[in-house]
């Protein structure tokens, strides 16, 4: 099995092949008149004619029609465009935990990866991957041919979780290293202090790159299924706890809330997408529902 | 608390396997790779904090239940009385206490109080094991002991009967404890059969009853209640007789009261006099006759205060009784008997200075108003005489001399008078304005009769003085004792009063006036009393009087000078009434002694006493049964007759009762069991000496204890 077959199976296809990935920046210039196409005047599709009003942007006023009619009509683009999309896959050690021994975080962001790069791939859109763990280890240039998907993936395939993570010092790079504003998809556990990943994802914000901030955890971390004692080893660190697993079941989850719930409105306020996800859940169903409610939105 | 295998309370030391299994064998905790770990260190101080608690609970649930699993396996049992286990069978020391005072004979169901008492007793008696020491005790008074056998103590109870003369019963019980404390077996009982009446157990018994069973610290007591719960009687309360010693010309009043428990309706009481009996077979024989009859209505829990007047009683000793007619549940109460000794009219001499009729005539028209002396019916008979015929005259037709406002006397007419006082006679004087020179009353010969040293007169002439009683003890003041509070005495004030020092020894202040200086002061002298008075009675009330106690509505010196001279003669000095139990004691004539006298009893038996010649006395101790009791010596024509009566005391024929919480007052902490039928007795008796057992208790609650930690185990360490 080829490794585009594995991570991408057809029913996910099938799923998602109807959706389309939209970068909110571009949509948000049209609405308000004020283009800012990384690539002007290169995939913009003319769609109608309108008269002109004052405040339109006067290079907009189509003279051709001006000098038929003797009338300012103004020339109204359907807004399709080139984005580049990138892929940031956090590869740290603790992407590599699987609790059930079926799917680990990182097989899961794969897919996940994927399927959006197939997506923009079939919109033509080029999309490029960024790996990293405390820095950026692997990049890949976007580009928007056929076989990009498989480039991606057999790159992935190839990796294995390891070592620390640095998710806010990786952030900050990915920010200096993209010239033009694009859409960062980042697959990231989030597992570390939040609040230099906050400033990381204000700084990607700010750079004018459209972010997707998808939050993968384990379904052991997402439900705290263990039952009686039990010892901890975080895998990164090494370091061990001991304790009553139904005893504490009820405050881990409070805290997992928590946890989620603040970067749920940090993301809100700097006009991130934050995509909540847990291994057990079936990725193309989430993605397919994260899709359609963000063409909802824009 | 005690236990059939004691050995087994060893297994209480395996409470060390759980603490070593806990720390010995640890379970470890399976190693789980988790990356959020993070989240888990924010919360797991507190996590581990009650995660210790958990195992600390869990641990001692464990011991909890091997420490009960082994006191359950010794089979303790809890008794009530902390004497030795053992069986059923062994032999006993018991005690049984019958209440036998009267009330006993309250009848309900057709059977005495007493009668349900013996009945159940027998049947104890049937329960206990052979072998078993039974000491037989009720109210009389007296030593208790073991009887021989139990057929013996069978016998003892079936003969028992009330006694007119009961003791409390914690007195009886302490005495039970003492005699069951000192039994060599092991296994010590007290049956207490009593109706609970508080007339049977005093407050008072109640600390010292508690220290004597302190002394039979394992004995088992066994409070056995066959009183009536709502009791309906009818009682009649103590008699109070105007006087036990009478004149014939004065009317006896006898007053009591109609009680009622529970029984509502009119009732009629009877009051009946022995009258000689002329067709007796007997002579001297006796029958009575009924001589007032009252009819009153009572409500139950009232009583109702009722009155019987008798006059033209002829000189003489005369019995009689007051009964209520009719039948009720306790007859024990329904008579009350009396005695009063009628005399003829006390001769009274009043000597005075002359005009002594002028001096006289207050005092005279208050002991013998001319009206009575013209009926015939004053109590005394006043004879006038001037101060210096006192030397001439014969004193001892009189029963009693009156000074007033004497001049000084000659030292042989002091002297004439202290040796007829000695006698056995009465002596008042009233000092006054005569009393001058006062040298001549502190010498000695006046002095031996006095009640005092004259020191000056003390003058009040605003008039707030008067005379002030306070203590209506003293028997010339007892006729105040109704109405104390009542008397105007302020409304007769004393202006001017002879003050005295230097009481002589035996002497004591009858009554003082306001400012606390002696008024009545008595000094017994030999066989008889002298009362001085220290202001007068005899001024002209028109002429600068001492005072204005004959004034007016005087009602109050009349009735002093009436008591006064009453105390003084001798009437009211002897007891003829006595309460059952008490030493009764007639004084005798010294002229008209006898070797022996015949005592007729209530029931008709007679015996001979022998009197007390010294004392010119005749003491009579066996007055238990209440009754008329008649004391003969001689012929009919010029013996002696005379009599006495005993009652019982009306709060022993009380029946309220004492409720079970009350009961605790009386025991303190010691361990006692009510019991009403021989269900009840059982039922106390066998957990009083097998005691309850706990086996089945623990049992349960070592599963419950096991049962918890099993939930909480599983709960605490679900396996993954």
């Amino acid at each position: 099995m080829s490794t585009v077959e594995k991570y991408l199976k057809p029913e996910v296809i099938r799923q998602i092949k109807r959706l389309d990935l939209r970068a909110q920046f571009i949509v948000k210039g049209f609405l308000h008149g004020l283009h800012a196409s990384p690539f002007h005047g290169f995939s913009v599709e003319f769609s109608e004619h309108r008269k002109y009003t004052p405040g339109d942007d006067p290079k907009d006023i189509d003279w051709l029609i001006y000098a038929k009619t003797d009338k300012y009509y103004v020339k109204k683009y359907e807004a399709e465009t080139n984005i580049t999309g990138y892929l940031a896959m956090d590869v740290s050690r603790s992407m590599g935990y699987t609790h059930r021994q079926d799917m680990t975080k990182f097989d899961y962001t794969i897919c996940l990866a994927a399927a959006l790069c197939y997506l923009m791939i079939s919109q033509q859109d080029p999309v490029g991957l960024l790996v990293f763990d405390e820095k950026i280890r692997k990049s890949l240039p976007p580009k928007s041919r056929r076989g990009q998907l498989a480039t991606v993936l057999s790159v992935l395939a190839n990796l294995k979780p390891a070592g620390k993570t640095d998710v806010a010092a990786s952030l900050s790079q990915i920010a200096a290293m993209l010239r033009h504003a694009s859409l960062v998809m980042i697959f990231s556990d989030l597992l570390a202090e939040p609040e230099p990943i906050f400033q990381a994802l204000h700084r990607l914000r700010h750079r004018g790159h459209d972010v997707i901030l998808f939050h993968v955890l384990d379904e052991a971390e997402a439900r705290f299924p263990f039952e009686g004692m039990v010892e901890l080893e975080e895998p990164e660190s090494g370091e061990r706890l001991t304790l009553d697993a139904d005893n504490f079941r009820r405050d881990y989850l409070a805290e997992i809330e928590a946890f989620r719930e603040a970067y749920r409105r940090e993301c809100f306020q700097s006009g991130i997408d934050y995509v909540p996800l847990d291994t057990s859940m079936q990725f193309d169903k989430a993605l397919a529902g994260y899709l359609a409610g963000r063409k909802a939105r824009y | 608390m005690t236990f059939v295998n004691p050995l087994l309370l060893a297994g209480a030391g395996l409470v060390v396997v759980p603490v070593v299994l806990h720390l010995v064998m640890r379970r470890r905790p399976r190693l789980v790779e988790f990356p959020a770990l993070r989240f888990v260190r924010l919360r797991h101080d507190t996590n581990q904090r009650q995660l210790r608690l958990r195992h600390l609970l869990l641990l001692l649930l464990r011991m909890l239940a091997i420490v009960l699993a082994a006191l359950a396996l010794a089979r303790p049992s809890l008794r009530f009385s902390a004497g030795p286990i053992g069986s059923q069978r062994a032999p006993v020391a018991a005690a049984m206490v019958f209440d036998t005072s009267p009330r006993m004979e309250y009848r309900h169901e057709n059977r005495t109080r007493l009668e349900a008492a013996q009945e159940l007793a027998l049947w104890v008696l049937a329960q206990l094991p052979p072998d078993s020491r039974v000491a037989v005790l009720d109210s009389r008074r007296g030593p208790a002991a073991f009887q021989v056998d139990l057929g013996a103590a069978r016998h003892r109870v079936e003969r028992l009967e009330t006694t007119a003369d009961a003791q409390p019963m914690p007195q009886v019980l302490a005495e039970a404890a003492r005699l069951v404390a000192g039994s060599e077996l092991a296994r010590k009982e007290i049956y207490v059969f009593t109706d609970l009446a508080r007339a049977a157990w005093p407050l008072e018994g109640a600390i010292r009853l508690q220290e004597r069973l302190r002394e039979a610290p394992d004995a088992g007591l066994y409070l056995i209640d066959v009183g009536v719960t709502q009791p309906a009687n009818l009682a009649l309360g103590e008699l109070r007789l105007s006087g036990q010693i009478v004149s014939n010309r004065s009317t006896l009043r006898i007053e009591t009261e109609l009680t009622s428990i529970g029984k509502g309706d009119k009732h009629t009481v009877e009051l009946y006099l022995l009258e000689p009996d002329p067709a007796g077979r007997i002579p001297g024989a006796r029958k009575p006759e009924k001589r007032g009859e009252q009819t009153v209505a009572v409500t139950p829990g009232q009583s109702r205060v009722m009155e019987f007047r008798v006059s033209n009683l002829g000189v003489g000793t005369h019995q009689g009784y007051v009964q209520i007619l009719g039948q009720d549940g306790l007859a024990a109460d329904d008579r009350r008997y009396f005695t009063v000794e009628v005399k003829p009219a006390w001769r009274i001499l009043i000597a005075a200075p002359r005009p002594e009729n002028a001096y006289a005539v207050f005092l005279r028209e208050a002991l013998a108003p001319e009206s009575f002396r013209r009926s015939g019916l004053a109590r005394f008979a006043c004879d006038v005489a001037p101060l210096e015929e006192l030397r001439q005259k014969d004193l001892q037709p009189y029963a009693a001399v009156c000074l007033l406002d004497p001049k000084p006397l000659e030292p042989a007419v002091w002297q004439k008078l202290a040796d007829y006082v000695a006698e056995g006679h009465g002596l008042a004087v009233w000092l006054g304005r005569n009393a001058e020179p006062v040298k001549s009353f502190n010498e000695k010969p006046a002095q031996d009769v006095l009640a005092g040293r004259l020191v000056r007169q003390a003058r009040s002439p605003e008039g707030s003085l008067a005379l002030a009683p306070r203590n209506l003890e003293h028997p010339a003041l007892a006729a105040f004792r109704g109405v104390a509070g009542a008397v105007p005495w302020s409304r007769h004030p004393v202006y001017r009063y002879w003050q005295l020092e230097a009481l002589p020894e035996g002497a004591h202040v009858i009554a003082p006036f306001t400012d606390e200086a002696p008024a009545l002061v008595e000094r017994p002298l030999g066989k008889g009393r002298a009362i001085t008075m220290t202001t007068p009675v005899s001024d002209d009330p028109n002429r600068d009087p001492w005072n204005l106690l004959p004034v007016g509505e005087a009602w109050p010196f009349v009735i002093l000078a009436n008591e006064m001279m009453a105390y003084l003669v001798g009437s009211g000095s002897e007891e003829l009434n006595y309460r059952a139990g008490q030493t009764a004691s007639l004084e005798l004539a010294a002229d008209r002694m006898a070797p022996s006298y015949l005592l007729t009893s209530p029931d008709g038996s007679q015996a001979r006493v022998a009197p007390d010649m010294k004392q010119r006395r005749l003491v009579i101790t066996s007055t238990e049964q209440p009754g008329n009791y008649r004391v003969q010596a001689g012929g009919p024509a010029d013996g002696v007759d005379r009599g006495f009566s005993v009652n019982l005391s009306a709060e022993q024929t009380r029946l309220e009762r004492w409720s079970d919480k009350d009961l605790a007052q009386f025991f303190g902490t010691y361990p006692y069991r009510l019991a009403r039928s021989k269900d009840q007795i059982e039922l106390n008796v066998h957990t009083g000496r097998v005691g309850r057992e706990l086996f089945g208790l623990l049992i349960v609650a070592a599963a419950v204890v096991l049962g918890l930690e099993h939930v909480l185990a599983n709960r605490f360490y679900r396996k993954g």
